[in-house]
């Protein structure tokens, strides 16, 4: 009974697989038709999700080439795609965080693709902190997908019904002014901040710290968190605990719980990627839309405007390369998505416009749709004026993974007050000096 | 029992039976009542919740009962198709604000069929393996028995997260990463020893002068198996059927580790996927569970007595 | 027998088998085959080669250095903080949920072995928790517990019971005893199912002879029901807290180990020595400390119903 019933299945599988083909689609074909042909496999985390399948329904029609295409969340990015690694998992073309870029390329995971003449045809249109941000122990891994910093927002009605008629230069003064808008009862918890342990964790923290004055490692590389580092997460725990402006909720909100809330309308500022501005003054997607303005990240006492900064990339992995063939078609799936798709930037300016997803390539800026677009949510000279500021993050090593794990664990112990910041920050910097010794 | 009304006793004292028991009924509707609300409340809630679109699934306080049910997602499930999404039918906007029906929303049905081959696979193991073993040890007495019962349990007791590592090194090496067959083995880990604990204890309450009369007749033992236990021991096989194939269709852990693709992935694994996914509407994932749930609960409540029986045979035994 | 296989090769294992052993046992051991084989591939080897595992310092993310270093992973993971605290966190798990499991279902066996109409319907609709898995359970609490459009808040709001929505799984006083409450609830009608069994197999002349006695209600449950339920109850406890101990599901779909590191227990840790550091040999370590504690516990239980075996 059983066995021609597997028998039925196998036939079943066959005929499904028949039909994806004929539709020309092969994305969701099952194994028999995956072995039958063989499609490029393009995984990515689940963001501008129909941005990419229509730029690639282009794609297949223009190259003729298969493309399997799969997303997974963003939120335990690393985890999922570092078990597919390890597990040999069928993944040709991939967008890839920076903070992951060391650790993948020396597991060798991620291969560099700079022999490809088509793709580094492109560097000289991308900025410098872009080509840095892809390229590791001298060799480059990647194209763009796309490159932020962090902002900070703030919803301008609910400040003047406070009262308060200048956004917050300092961390101080946000907290002043959070105080105000609360015994307002304007909001509960007027700052919002996404603290869960996900992908997003080092990029709030680095904010953060960049703009104490303060820093993770020094120029060795070794531990540096007794300052900077140490004022970013007191003045976070003192938030939460003391002044109450921060919902203790905030370890356990991720950046798009956070991004839903704030859209919301339950919060006055908020620590943001740029790009999210789109979505935020989008009167359609919130309900803050069109209210919310943007000022320099706060200063602390000893610090600056400084913010962090980032870029995503589409890498090639090992497995791809082997094949001769099929890394051709990936190299050319790479430059419609990161470079040029018929002559133009399309992919950078279409998620530009439809998300605000900032980009790395320099002619863009002088494009004319994207100038308007920029004027219609945001004010293009300010958002300029926080990139300048903006620095690479400085934990981005092959030991990046694991130590992240520990630091966010430490990070919410102290938020939750399990543990002072000095402690807490002990065990991180130890840990990190732990780990640098093993790798080297 | 403890309501019995007596016959030809005091009127007092039936009033008071009388009182007595309509308490008692009280105390039985009152608690019948409540362990069904706490049974089954919070997949009701789920289904509700299956059938609510975005908007109201947000609402606060949540509505217990939907004003305006939709079966979109249930839809999504079962009749999406690969719809080709072009520049002029894409979504603009960004998916992050939620909402949104996961374009693997459709991996559903392929991941449901993945549980099904891997299930079905393992029961038949499960039987081809556990019965001759359980009737061994149950009938047989040989040197070594109790060591082999012994030995079960032993396996039994294995903390299945104990051997996702080996499993993974070993599975890697065969190549078998990302293959349903990789499930199929691993899982008899987790069901042979229940299925043969379930098996040996309903077969020792067989006779043995079945046994004895059928070795007389000339049977040999595989004989005596086949002919006279297994057509007896029909109740037994139904629940260690049931229990196989439940273990596997709901188990979780492995089928994480070993999974990469819709190629292999089983229904718990893409049901996973949509719960850490905040773009993707709370309503969908909702429907997503609800698929899960239902083939489980079906054969639970077909099986009832069955697996009552099972239940109380292997969890004594192991 | 080594003497003999050399001085009859091939032959010799067979003409041994027969003259050591007679059909009857000839014939049980062919018929376990399957089962040893099977078993031993499946489980007994894993086991060891995680044992074997656990001896070097194996990292995914550096594959050409994988140095032997004995028992050192052992006494890293002893002399680590993390540990013990995963430790307490697992054996709080366990003794939370397996009290739960054993009241709650108790109370729920006294129920249904009581006669009346719809019994057998409020038995069998209980099995609906023990029967759906645990990825849907993980996600329906998820939803459940959800601090901004949960049902929890939703129904404790309009009960008036909080006045305003509260944080549940974000709040490291709760989270542990909100998963805990997750994994009882599925676990309860196995353990109700169990319970109820041993209440059925009491003979009913003894509370006939204790009501003529005069016992009351109270009396008769203290002084026959749970003495007699002894070995149900011990049942219960034993196989509940090794379910208990290396439950992973529930921490993975509901918390992470978070917030800080409030759910990180014992198998959640494995997990993140294992697939997110990759270091297989210290995970596979941890994993082998697990395993000891469910073996022990697991030969406690052969002590405790060594009878019935």
């Amino acid at each position: 009974m059983s066995k021609s019933g597997f028998g039925k299945m196998r036939r079943r599988d066959v005929l499904v697989g028949m039909g994806a083909a004929a539709m020309g689609a092969g994305a969701r074909a099952p194994s028999v038709w995956a072995q039958a042909a063989e499609p490029l496999h393009f995984v990515t985390w689940s963001a501008a999700v129909d941005q990419v399948k229509s730029h690639l329904t282009a794609f297949e029609q223009k190259t003729g080439i298969a493309v399997d295409y799969s997303n997974s969340p963003w939120a335990n990015y690393r985890e999922t795609l570092v078990t597919k690694f390890v597990a040999g998992a069928p993944i040709d073309v991939l967008w890839v965080s920076d903070s992951w870029l060391p650790e993948w390329a020396d597991a060798g995971w991620l291969q560099p693709i700079d022999q490809y003449k088509d793709l580094t045809r492109y560097n000289g249109d991308v900025t410098d902190f872009c080509n840095n941000s892809m390229s590791y122990k001298g060799r480059q891994y990647g194209l763009t997908y796309y490159s932020d910093h962090m902002a900070f927002y703030y919803v301008e009605d609910m400040l003047k019904k406070a009262g308060i008629d200048t956004p917050p230069q300092s961390w101080d003064e946000v907290t002043e002014q959070a105080l105000k808008i609360k015994q307002a009862g304007i909001s509960e918890y007027p700052v919002m901040l996404a603290l869960a342990r996900e992908t997003w964790l080092i990029e709030f923290l680095s904010a953060m710290v960049f703009s104490q004055g303060g820093r993770f490692t020094d120029e060795q590389g070794m531990a540096a968190m007794e300052t900077g580092c140490l004022d970013a997460l007191k003045w976070v725990v003192d938030a939460v605990n003391v002044h109450k402006i921060v919902s203790p909720g905030c370890v356990e909100t991720g950046e798009l719980t956070g991004l839903k809330a704030f859209s919301s309308g339950t919060h006055a500022f908020a620590l943001e990627p740029q790009y999210r501005m789109r979505t935020i003054n989008d009167p359609k997607q919130s309900q803050v839309g069109g209210r919310v303005k943007q000022v320099l990240m706060p200063k602390g006492a000893k610090g600056t405007h400084a913010t962090v900064g980032w870029m995503r990339f589409y890498g090639m992995t090992a497995q791809v390369q082997k094949d001769k063939a099929r890394a051709e078609n990936a190299v050319k799936l790479i430059e419609w998505f990161g470079g040029k798709a018929d002559g133009a930037y399309a992919f950078q300016k279409l998620v530009f416009l439809d998300i605000g997803a900032g980009f790395c390539t320099k002619p863009l800026y002088r494009d004319a749709d994207i100038i308007k677009a920029y004027s219609t949510y945001g004010d293009a000279a300010l958002v300029e004026q926080q990139a300048g500021f903006a620095r690479k993050k400085d934990v981005v090593t092959s030991w990046f993974g694991e130590w992240n794990e520990i630091n966010g664990q430490v990070w919410q112990e102290a938020i939750l007050k399990k543990a002072t910041p000095e402690e807490a920050l002990k065990r991180s910097a130890e840990a990190w000096n732990k780990l640098k010794k093993e790798a080297s | 029992m403890i309501g019995a009304t007596g016959i030809g006793r005091g009127a007092r004292y039936r009033r008071r039976s009388r009182l007595q028991d309509w308490g008692h009924r009280l105390v039985l509707l009152v608690g019948s009542l409540l362990v069904l609300a706490y049974a089954l409340g919070p997949v009701v809630w789920l289904a509700v919740s299956s059938v609510q679109d975005e908007r109201e699934i947000v609402s606060v306080p949540p509505h217990w009962i939907p004003e305006r049910p939709t079966l979109q997602n249930y839809r999504a499930i079962f009749f999406a198709g690969e719809k080709e999404v072009t520049y002029a039918t894409r979504r603009k906007g960004d998916p992050s604000t939620g909402g949104y029906i996961p374009s693997t929303a459709d991996s559903l049905l392929p991941g449901m069929w993945n549980s099904l081959k891997v299930a079905l696979a393992v029961v038949l193991l499960n039987l081809i393996v556990g019965v001759p073993a359980a009737y061994a040890i149950a009938k047989i007495r040989f040197w070594g028995r109790s060591a082999s019962i012994y030995f079960m349990l032993a396996t039994r007791v294995i903390p299945d997260i104990a051997l996702v590592v080996p499993f993974f090194l070993i599975i890697k090496k065969l190549g078998l990463i990302d293959d349903i067959l990789s499930l199929v083995v691993t899982y008899l880990a987790v069901t042979v020893p229940f299925t043969v604990f379930v098996l040996v204890s309903y077969f020792e309450s067989l006779p043995d002068e079945l046994d004895k009369a059928a070795r007389v007749d000339g049977c040999s033992r595989l004989q005596a198996l086949l002919q006279i236990f297994l057509p007896l021991a029909l109740p037994a096989l139904v629940a260690v059927v049931l229990f196989a194939f439940l273990a596997s269709w709901n188990e979780f852990l492995l089928a994480l580790m070993f999974t990469q693709t819709p190629a292999s992935q089983t229904l718990p694994i893409v049901v996973a996927s949509f719960a850490s996914d905040f773009t993707i509407s709370f309503s969908f994932i909702n429907a997503a569970g609800i698929v899960a749930v239902v083939p489980p609960v079906i054969l639970a409540l077909l099986f009832e007595r069955y697996i009552i029986s099972g239940l109380t045979a292997g969890a004594v035994k192991g | 027998m080594t003497g003999l296989s050399r001085s009859f090769p091939g032959a010799a294992p067979r003409a041994w088998l027969s003259r050591r052993f007679n059909y009857e046992e000839r014939s049980a051991y062919l018929l376990l085959a399957p089962l040893v084989i099977v078993l031993g591939g499946v489980a007994v080897f894993p086991v060891l080669y995680a044992f074997y595992v656990s001896l070097f310092r194996l990292k995914l993310t550096r594959p050409g250095r994988v140095p032997f270093v004995g028992l050192d992973n052992y006494a890293d993971l002893l002399r680590d903080p993390s540990f013990w605290t995963a430790v307490g966190r697992t054996t709080y798990f366990t003794l939370v949920s397996v009290a739960a499991i054993l009241v709650l279902g108790l109370l729920i066996a006294l129920l249904l072995n009581q006669a009346f109409r719809g019994r057998r319907l409020v038995g069998a609709l209980l099995l609906v928790p023990w029967a759906i898995p645990s990825v849907a359970n993980g996600l329906m609490w998820k939803w459940i517990y959800d601090s901004g459009y949960g049902a929890l808040n939703g129904a404790l709001y309009q009960l008036g019971l909080i006045d305003k929505y509260v944080i549940w799984l974000g709040d490291p006083a709760k989270t542990l005893l909100l998963v805990a409450n997750a994994f009882v609830w599925k676990e309860v009608p196995l353990a109700a199912i169990l319970l109820l069994v041993t209440m059925k197999s009491i003979p009913a002349d003894l509370y006939r002879a204790a009501t003529v006695d005069g016992a009351n209600l109270l009396q008769r449950f203290l002084h026959i029901t749970l003495p007699s339920l002894r070995p149900g109850v011990l049942l219960v406890v034993i196989y509940e807290s090794m379910v208990a101990v290396r439950h992973f599901d529930l921490f993975y779909l509901l918390t992470e180990g978070g917030p800080g590191d409030a759910t990180n227990v014992a198998a959640w840790q494995i997990y993140v020595e294992s697939f997110r550091d990759l270091s297989f040999g210290s995970g596979s370590a941890l994993a082998y400390l697990l395993a000891i504690v469910t073996f022990a516990l697991s030969y406690a239980a052969i002590r405790a119903l060594g009878s019935r075996l």
